[in-house]
């Protein structure tokens, strides 16, 4: 079986990506999608490392899965208010560029 | 995996760089499965390529997004983010190939995940986990809540306030 550093390494891989791609891009939408890269990244963490930790128990081992579960949920409520803010922020400005939100005061 | 994940930071239209992250994601499923999650994995596909690209897509056509305006007032951010991902990703590798740990026997893993199946991850999600699964409705429903107001057009003054709720229940869940 593929040992769990591959997978983690994997992990790091994206999640690098991901935060380079937040750091790089200026329209909201890019740094959306590098968001859910790294939310992804971590997700592939938590699933490597439950499968390393079967050796511990059922309980313990599905609970990185089962944290999984809950994190997928929490990504889908972020991207539904994310990609709610942005629209009403695009009716405003009519631009997605995060720099000329700099003086914005909510 | 990874050459789909580098197309989503640099492709230059939205539409593409979405469609980048579904094949991503897509292959991050067929991962989970070689981890014995299969019921994560099915998750995976119908939740995450499924809903959320679906909404990114429609969001990304209906707002007309053009391309990247490519670097702006921050000039310097570019060449100092590089740096630091290469710096960041090398000391990452290096942090998890340094000190491998044998896993447990192909049995052992076998029989303690039960495949990842959805009884297995709903006992430990209705034990262990019903505060946070209980939570996570809450969440949801402000979500829906939120999301609605803010797009909605009469409610568009209350949009700053809708946005606040989200961060309660989300702190909960994250400890």
């Amino acid at each position: 079986m593929v040992p769990t550093e591959y997978y983690i390494a994997l992990s790091a891989i994206i999640f690098t990506i991901g935060a380079l791609g937040v750091l790089t891009r200026r329209s909201a939408i890019m740094i959306f999608l590098s968001v859910e890269l790294m939310l992804n990244a971590a997700n592939l963490a938590l699933v490597a490392y439950a499968r390393h930790w079967s050796i511990a128990g059922a309980a313990v081992a599905l609970s990185g899965q089962a944290a999984v579960f809950i994190i997928l949920a929490i990504a889908a409520a972020e991207v539904a208010v994310g990609l709610g803010i942005l629209v009403a922020i695009f009716r405003y400005r009519n631009s997605s560029d995060v720099d000329s939100l700099a003086g914005i005061k909510l | 995996m990874i050459v789909g994940a580098v197309g989503v930071i640099t492709l230059k239209q939205p539409v593409h760089a979405a469609l980048s992250l579904v094949g991503t994601l897509l292959t991050l499923a067929t991962v989970y499965v070689g981890l014995e999650a299969h019921f994560l994995a099915s998750i995976q596909v119908i939740v995450y390529a499924g809903a959320i690209m679906v909404l990114f897509l429609f969001v990304i056509m209906l707002l007309n997004v053009q391309q990247d305006p490519g670097p702006g007032a921050f000039t310097w951010i570019r060449p100092l983010a590089y740096t630091l991902a290469g710096l960041v990703g090398i000391a990452l590798l290096v942090a998890v190939t340094s000190d491998p740990r044998p896993l447990p026997d192909a049995a052992v893993i076998q029989s303690t995940m039960d495949g990842g199946s959805p009884s297995a991850i709903g006992t430990a999600l209705f034990s262990d986990f019903v505060l946070a699964f209980q939570l996570v409705g809450v969440l949801l429903l402000t979500g829906i809540i939120g999301a609605v107001s803010l797009v909605e057009r009469k409610a568009a003054s209350h949009a700053p306030d809708a946005s606040t709720p989200q961060e309660q229940p989300l702190e909960t869940v994250g400890s």
